[in-house]
């Protein structure tokens, strides 16, 4: 009797405490993340320019456009080639500096710290380093190859159009790998050191250690990493921002940098969310792939 | 470590060391090149990039600090990081907790509704954002950006903290509890100072993104008192397009402060990475 009213009387204590503790991150967090994403929904059915009262509903238009226009067709090609090659880039580099971190014998945290720096850097700055890096006048790169005496492969590594994306792409490279990198490092310290020796005297080289012992036994990095930079990718935009402002043309447009542009640039906020729902589904499709995957390797270990 | 010491140095292990150090020159040398050309002056930088400083000039640092709103930038970064910050660590472990704690229906159904939010980004949501600040009058200043901070922050912030608390035993709370302490009491005197490990990840993670965001400022506080450095910077790309001494100088002041704060948190922010890792 008296154990149940203590009991009784707990909860409805707890109850209240809960609301209050959790109110000021609920109101905030409705407020300006889903509110917003469902108007996000509704403008993207709209031809809304930002600006005036009127709102006119033009049904499945946006995404019939977005289907048509060989600009956004263009963007997406870019966003796919950004995504691949950022992914596969990132991840053997990561890899290659978490084993040489993992094995090196001197100064092992000062060479983890210089990989893993440029991480720590705004985009916006990083970008501008490299965009003087690679200037076609006075930029290191041009310089490097005029006193190796290979002018003649100088080019306006950032104005033309054929290098403009892989400037981007090796820049972002040396940017990020130093985050997957780290957790690579995670994984390669938790492989016990006694299923190496065992392979080794099994007679296995070091490639076949690696092959067959390491790199089984980092797949759980490796799904994080790959989902990780895939998302990163995608959300690519200060690096383009300020280093081609998606030129030359439309070389290096990506889906991020058109939904800025067509909105907050040329006013047609309507088509730009439609093109941000885009990127939701996309991302939100590869966040699902990820859960599963990671899902079925805990139930596989 | 110690072990390894003592064995005799291999050849294999001097090529691993040359290969690794050609390499880490290669990821040192733009910030090298950043630092070194914040020293030259303008025309010592079009004359030859790789040269190093003729002498120890500081004009530009002089000129941004004394004659540009850069200081006024530096401190709205400041001012916007510690700001969010801050609020960030008081309103989200109180959420985390009281989900972690109380495990009922309708929390479970906060928690996924939060977690949600991870998988949404900035874009998505961006332009109807623009304009809602507008109506609520919290365009132009810095409260707005601090509370989108704040708001992008709850799913990841939530997810972290409910795992770890299910790590936190529950006695000494309940002794407390019969001892009378209030909730409010309970949560900040006995539970908060046991999450330091992720409230320490949270600052590194949150604090590093907040001060080197772009996007967000730069749509939010577009000009005049409140931009913040980083935007500041990318005007200073375009205006002062000939005057990379200028844009040297700045971006070497923006990179000191994340610098000192890495050198003296490293341990943190390699952890907070292994925790981010959780990240959709």
């Amino acid at each position: 009797m008296n154990a149940t009213a203590v009991i009784r009387k707990k909860k409805k204590w707890w109850q209240s405490y809960a609301i209050w503790f959790i109110l000021p991150a609920f109101v905030l967090y409705t407020l300006f993340v889903m509110i917003p994403t469902f108007n996000s929904i509704y403008l993207s059915f709209t031809s809304w320019d930002g600006i005036s009262e009127n709102v006119r509903y033009i049904g499945f238009d946006n995404f019939k456009e977005i289907w048509e226009s060989p600009r956004v067709h263009n963007a997406l090609t870019n966003t796919i080639i950004v995504a691949v090659s950022l992914v596969l880039l990132e991840n053997v580099v990561a890899l290659v500096l978490a084993i040489l971190v993992d094995q090196v014998r001197w100064f092992r945290n000062l060479f983890r710290s210089i990989f893993y720096f440029p991480v720590l850097m705004s985009g916006i700055i990083m970008g501008f380093i490299w965009m003087i890096i690679l200037n076609y006048n006075f930029g290191v790169v041009n310089q490097l190859l005029d006193m190796t005496g290979l002018s003649a492969i100088k080019t306006d590594w950032l104005g033309n159009p054929d290098f403009a994306l892989l400037s981007i792409i090796l820049s972002t490279v040396w940017k990020a790998s130093g985050y997957y990198m780290i957790i690579y490092l995670a994984g390669l310290q938790g492989i016990p050191q006694e299923l190496l020796e065992a392979a080794s005297i099994d007679g296995a080289g070091k490639w076949k250690q690696f092959r067959h012992v390491t790199f089984p036994l980092l797949a759980g990095a490796t799904t994080v990493c790959v989902m990780l930079s895939m998302i990163n990718s995608l959300k690519l935009f200060d690096q383009i921002a300020v280093m081609t402002n998606g030129g030359p043309g439309f070389a290096t447009e990506t889906l991020t940098y058109i939904i800025y542009k067509v909105a907050f640039g040329e006013g047609r906020q309507g088509f730009g969310t439609a093109l941000a729902i885009v990127l939701f589904i996309l991302i939100l499709i590869i966040s699902l792939i990820q859960i599963r995957l990671l899902r079925k390797r805990e139930v596989e270990m | 470590m110690g072990q390894k010491a003592k064995k005799p140095i291999t050849s294999g292990q001097i090529i691993l060391f040359v290969v690794t150090l050609l390499i880490a020159i290669l990821f040192a040398f733009p910030i090298f090149f950043n630092i070194m050309s914040a020293f030259k002056s303008n025309s010592e930088i079009l004359r030859d990039a790789i040269a190093f400083p003729e002498g120890f000039y500081t004009e530009s640092f002089k000129y941004l600090l004394t004659k540009t709103e850069y200081p006024k930038a530096m401190l709205n970064s400041a001012v916007l990081t510690l700001g969010s910050i801050a609020a960030m660590i008081v309103i989200i472990p109180m959420a985390a907790y009281a989900i972690e704690r109380t495990n009922r229906k309708w929390t479970n159904a906060v928690y996924i509704f939060f977690l949600f939010g991870m998988m949404i980004p900035f874009q998505v949501y961006m332009i109807p954002l623009f304009k809602q600040l507008k109506t609520m009058g919290l365009f132009g200043n810095l409260g707005g950006p601090i509370l989108i901070y704040i708001a992008g922050s709850v799913g990841f912030g939530v997810l972290l903290y409910t795992s770890f608390l299910k790590g936190v035993p529950r006695e000494i709370e309940e002794s407390a509890e019969i001892d009378g302490c209030t909730r409010i009491g309970i949560f900040w005197r006995i539970v908060f100072p046991l999450l330091g490990p992720v409230t320490a990840s949270m600052v590194v993670l949150q604090g590093l993104g907040i001060w080197n965001d772009f996007l967000m400022p730069m749509l939010v506080l577009p000009s005049g008192q409140t931009k913040t450095m980083i935007v500041e910077l990318f005007y200073y790309v375009g205006e002062f397009s000939s005057r990379w001494d200028m844009i040297f100088a700045g971006t070497t002041m923006s990179l000191v402060p994340v610098l000192i704060a890495f050198l003296s948190l490293q341990k943190y922010f390699v952890k907070g990475v292994s925790s981010g890792a959780v990240k959709g």
